[in-house]
């Protein structure tokens, strides 16, 4: 695409620049230097710190907020604009003291410092005023310091408009302006979510992360007692700021000697965020987050910014254990291995190869699920290999390659946020996916993206939604057939579309028959008008995106509703453009790549299948054995099969199936019947109680290798950490373990294990490290030149004829336990804990915020039976209990429970609740559809959430930092007003054209 | 059959054997380094003997009350002067190009000579003699510097008063 060029003058010479372009980016872009303190990459034109005047045609503007035009005259070297960008630093530094050398943020990225410097600032034209405010430190993670604090508003700026959270403001009504919370209160007793944008964009060190205080530099430890007189002398003596600086920086530059910064790729959910780790020996300063990280730039969310430390745990697994007896003893790698070895070899050769199930781990890394991949079906033989996509997005992927042809997003986050129309369907972004959500609720409240969330409880997109619709539950398939049906009989279908690209209309019209309007609103609860609005919606849309999770995926007929949404993106259109597609979203960092790299039962890497002779053949050649033929057992066939001693062993890394898989108690008492289990983890996790074997590995920190987001972006991550006692990377521990039963492998380093994948996996065949440095990513399919595809089906879809599939499906009713379990449960995730909590609750501030999960009951309900904040109640299905404490909340309504699967405790595990059913093609459980009832065990008692949590804070919602009220104040004065006057007095007039 | 178990023996360090490896690794690390370490003996004694420990232990356990010290003491208004003309004196020093200096050190250095050699003879000269000499080149372009000199510095001299 040709982006249109303007011409104009810099500095009396020529220069080119993008149309849209502000002074400000053009410059950046030609390495003009203009200074620019609040501005920020990933943030619009603030306007708050002035320091970026340049004379445009003559006169002064903000080169931030000005678009370049054709023809323009820019000038940033005349002394006019020089005493206007001093004028406006002088201002800044009234509010903050320059200690660079003994300050937290000295390490060569702080903005003021290096602003000053390249403006060449030797004096302080106004003195430094401390503001009236004592710092903040109520927060676990970070601390405000008013009185370091410029009042940019780059905080406000993306906590208002690219985090959304709308939490932070700045009262310019005030005598002396500051940054609040909320309704100013302590930083703790907030709306904040903790996301650490505001942190992340600060110029300065007014907002540091804890962690960092008096802990980044050599200095910045000395006790107040010394620091306060230092800064005054300093300032009383500098001979110029340059002086100062060049001892800063010599302080800044031996800081690298000690501090490392390493570049990650976050493991909390499929978003797939990218920053750097700042660490001091093993200990973690910072996360630091950079405009250049592909994904997510300078966003994170609670976990991702502060969720580390359990890397450092003490109760980490650090040596292999043996269970002896009623103990596990700590062990030899050699013993340990030794015995595996023997173990696995002698089940596969009395019971056979496919006595032996494997299960591989989302949180890990593709290498390494390639690896363990290889070594169930090239070493021992089976394809009973799967991963936890089962339990989440198998359905959705195979809705996908039904009707599309690729299991994956079809596009990335520039789809989502170019959207006309965004609908999300039983998933929660806000708590599951925070920063993509970021996305939405930016393009949704700036750029009039039209948001519609259809789900069983009012979240928080629920809330920002344009429509929100609550159908009856598990009853989405009805109305999304029902809504393309509309669509098709009012003729809005996109007909070149369909015509062009799309096989299987007439038929797929036949059996959409019976799903009218009427239909729908029997069966799902929606009314009519709900309904024509919603197809209204997506007929009016230039383009729409879908997203769905576990909403969507966790029902019997899960896989078929993936599918109904698919078919309604394809009748209208809405595949292969920019701001169209699907997207499921993937609940773990290496969800997709899991899947990806070949951890399915019928589906070697890159989704070539099993069953294919010439697919085996390739394998066969490369590896030197022979494959089996069909595809193996899935997670839920194993459990059955451990039921009915058709499986006699299992090797399982990086999963907690204990707590997650559905039914636990069942699952639980298949363990118990092994004949030979290995865990691997980095915990002793419930699941590591049935072992024989447990096995120490290495989390993500402590190692190479690469995960695929949810947009089906490859990303490398580098390691931070040795790895800590004796515990190992899992693709080595594969490799110990295959050398012992003879495999012979020799991979030194994790690229090696990806220039075997990509050599044999078609659609990964360009994917190499080097392409994949630093911030560099892919999307796959990634052809051979190394060339990616962000945006899938442009010219056709991946069958033989090139066109998409319309697939009939029909609505399959949800699993029903029986009328005296009266209440539904809805069961999900909090956006402070991860997944059952094995990492999170080790972390003293996410558990400070969230100490355990509660029951979310509806008002109604709360006042039929009597319940309030706290209570405890014990929930009944037919398959276990659960106690739990209450949350009484309008989030869910009526009969509708919704309690958190984030927890290690037995007592309130959800998954005690839920049952084996699942859905009837991938054989995910049907987690969503369950009945319970209700026992009030205690009608009162300490609420289960703490009041200093986000949830109960107040949101102050307004557009940017209103840098409009602080040029209304009556101390400020325009700068260009300044420097007109000025300029008459030394008959230098700006207005000389 | 295997029941879920939660005990987990851990190989328990006996104290003796690590404290035995711990004696072996530093008598290596001696060892090795035998020439590095006499000498670092012989280092620590002398700076023992000069009581350069003692100090330095009383310094960092006090350090914070003898930094509230020294920062009370550095800063006064006489110490701020100290600090500010010795900073003023380098700027000064850093200002003047060396090619200039070495002329005029040059100049300054042979007419000391002169200087000494006229303060040795102890001639007197008559005011005629001397008014005679005032027509020489050398007096000539000596006084004509002097006179640069003193309008650079009346320059400065007015500039100032001119900005304050």
């Amino acid at each position: 695409m040709n982006e249109e060029k303007i011409s104009f003058q810099f500095n009396g010479k020529g220069y080119t620049a993008k149309k849209g372009q502000t002074i400000l980016e053009a410059a950046k872009e030609q390495d003009v230097f203009i200074p620019g303190i609040c501005s920020h990459p990933n943030l619009g034109p603030i306007q708050t710190c002035d320091t970026c005047y340049v004379s445009v045609n003559g006169e002064l503007v903000r080169s931030c907020a000005t678009r370049v035009e054709s023809g323009m005259t820019v000038d940033t070297q005349s002394e006019t604009v020089k005493e206007a960008q001093d004028e406006a630093m002088s201002r800044i530094l009234i509010n903050h003291e320059l200690y660079c050398t003994v300050c937290d943020n000295n390490n060569g990225n702080c903005t003021i410092h290096n602003t000053v410097e390249l403006m060449e600032v030797e004096h302080q034209k106004y003195p430094f005023r401390a503001k009236p405010y004592p710092p903040d430190n109520s927060h676990p993670f970070y601390r405000y310091e008013p009185d370091q604090c410029i009042l940019c508003g780059r905080c406000v700026e993306a906590c208002q408009d690219l985090q959304v959270n709308e939490t932070l403001t700045i009262d310019w009504s005030r005598e002396v302006p500051r940054v609040i919370w909320d309704n100013d209160v302590p930083i703790d007793q907030s709306s904040c979510v903790s996301c650490g944008h505001c942190v992340s964009v600060c110029p300065c060190n007014a907002l540091m992360e804890k962690s960092m205080l008096g802990n980044a530099g050599f200095l910045t430890g000395i006790p107040p007692k010394v620091l306060g007189p230092m800064i005054d002398l300093t300032k009383e003596v500098e001979p110029g700021y340059m002086e100062i600086f060049a001892i800063s920086e010599v302080e800044a530059a031996m800081r690298k000697t000690t501090i490392n910064r390493t570049k990650t790729v976050c493991t909390y959910c499929g978003v797939g965020c990218s920053f750097e780790v700042w660490t001091k020996g093993r200990e973690i300063l910072k996360i630091q987050t950079t405009a250049e990280a592909p994904a997510n730039g300078v966003s994170t969310c609670v976990k991702g910014k502060w969720g580390w430390d359990f890397v450092n745990s003490e109760e980490r697994l650090t040596k292999p254990l043996i269970r002896k007896g009623d103990e596990f003893v700590e062990a030899t790698w050699e013993e340990a291995l030794g015995l595996v070895a023997r173990k696995l070899s002698e089940i596969k050769e009395e019971h056979g190869p496919d006595s032996i199930g494997y299960i591989a781990s989302s949180k890990c890394s593709n290498e390494e699920n390639y690896l363990f991949q290889k070594f169930a079906r090239a070493l021992m033989g089976t394809n009973n290999v799967d991963n936890c996509s089962r339990y989440c997005q198998s359905p959705a992927t195979a809705g996908l390659m039904r009707t599309v042809g690729l299991g994956g997003d079809s596009g990335t986050y520039e789809d989502i946020m170019a959207s006309d129309l965004v609908i999300v369907i039983g998933a929660n972004p806000a708590e599951s996916h925070p920063v993509l959500a970021t996305r939405i609720k930016r393009a949704h409240k700036l750029h009039g993206q039209k948001l519609i969330v259809a789900d069983l409880r009012e979240n928080e997109m629920a809330q920002r939604a344009n429509m929100l619709i609550h159908p009856k539950p598990s009853t989405d398939l009805i109305w999304l057939n029902a809504v393309a049906k509309y669509i098709l009989d009012q003729g809005w279908e996109d007909k070149e579309f369909l015509e062009n690209r799309v096989a299987g209309l007439e038929k797929f019209r036949e059996t959409l028959e019976k799903y009218t309007i009427e239909y729908a609103v029997e069966k799902t609860g929606l009314t009519k008008e709900e309904l024509i609005k919603l197809a209204t919606m997506i007929h009016e849309a230039k383009s729409v995106c879908a997203l769905w999770a576990m909403g969507i995926t966790q029902h019997m007929g899960a896989t078929d509703a993936s599918t109904a949404i698919s078919n309604l993106l394809l009748v209208t259109g809405n595949y292969g453009r920019k701001g169209t597609g699907a997207y499921p979203l993937r609940g773990h960092n290496n969800v997709q790549g899991a899947c990806d790299f070949g951890t399915m039962p019928a589906w070697m890497p890159g989704y070539e299948a099993v069953q294919d002779p010439e697919v085996r053949a390739k394998y066969e050649k490369a590896w030197g054995v022979s494959l089996p033929e069909e595809p193996g057992m899935d997670n839920h066939h194993m459990v059955e099969g451990m039921h009915k001693g058709k499986i006699k062993a299992m090797y399982l890394f990086g999963e907690e199936m204990a707590l997650v898989d559905a039914n636990s108690n069942y699952v639980e008492a298949g363990f118990e019947g092994l004949d030979f289990f290995v865990v691997q983890d980095i915990f002793f996790s419930r699941t590591a109680r049935y072992a024989d074997v447990v096995l120490p590995a290495a989390p993500s920190l402590e190692k190479d290798g690469t995960f695929v987001n949810t947009e089906r972006r490859i990303q490398r991550f580098y390691k931070v950490f040795e790895t800590l006692g004796e515990s190992k990377p899992d693709w080595m521990i594969f490799q110990e373990i295959a050398n012992l039963m003879g495999a012979n492998w020799n991979y030194k380093h994790p690229s090696e294990i990806m220039d075997e994948a990509a050599s044999l996996a078609t659609l990964f065949s360009g994917v190499s490290y080097d392409r994949l440095e630093g911030w560099q990513s892919l999307v796959w399919p990634v052809s051979p030149e190394g060339k990616d595809t962000p945006l899938l089906y442009q010219e056709r879809f991946p069958f033989p004829d090139g066109k998409a599939r319309l697939v009939p499906v029909d609505w399959t009713p949800p699993f029903d336990p029986g009328e005296e379990y009266d209440l539904h449960l809805n069961n999900g995730r909090l956006l402070e804990h991860f997944h059952e909590g094995n990492l999170t609750y080790r972390n003293e501030g996410l558990t400070h915020k969230v100490p355990h999960p509660w029951l979310e009951v509806s008002l109604e309900l709360a006042k039929e039976r009597n319940l309030e904040d706290g209570a405890l109640v014990r929930l009944t299905s037919p398959y276990g209990h659960v106690e739990i404490r209450v949350m009484v909340t309008d989030r869910v309504s009526g009969n509708e429970l919704y309690l958190p699967m984030n927890t290690r405790d037995e007592l309130a595990a959800v998954n005690r609740l839920t049952s084996s059913y699942h859905d009837i093609i991938t054989h995910t459980p049907a987690y969503k559809e369950m009945g319970v009832k209700m026992e009030v065990l205690e009608t009162a008692g300490e609420p289960p959430l703490p009041r200093h949590n986000h949830r109960f804070g107040n949101r102050v919602p307004q557009i940017s930092v209103k840098v409009e009220e602080k040029w209304k104040r009556e101390d400020f004065t325009p700068i260009e007003q300044m420097y007109e006057i000025k300029g008459d007095q030394h008959g230098e007039g700006n207005y000389a054209n | 059959m295997a029941r879920a178990i939660t005990q987990i023996s851990r190989y328990q360090v006996n104290p003796e054997e690590e404290q035995a490896r711990a004696q072996e690794e530093i008598m290596k690390a001696l060892t090795d380094n035998k020439d590095a370490v006499l000498n670092l003996i012989t280092l620590v004694k002398r700076l023992d003997d000069l009581k350069v420990f003692q100090a330095a232990n009383a310094f960092i356990e006090k350090g914070e009350d003898i930094g509230v010290i020294a920062m009370q003491q550095i800063n006064q208004p006489t110490m701020h002067n100290v600090i500010k003309n010795a900073m003023g004196a380098f700027t000064f020093l850093g200002s003047i190009q060396p090619a200039q200096l070495n002329t005029i050190m040059e100049g300054l250095s042979h007419g000391m000579k002169e200087m000494s050699r006229t303060g040795e003879k102890g001639e007197k000269q008559s005011v005629w003699r001397l008014r005679l000499r005032f027509w020489t080149p050398e007096i000539r372009a000596a006084m004509t510097t002097m006179m640069s000199f003193m309008q650079g510095m009346g320059e400065v001299f007015l500039r100032n008063r001119r900005e304050n």
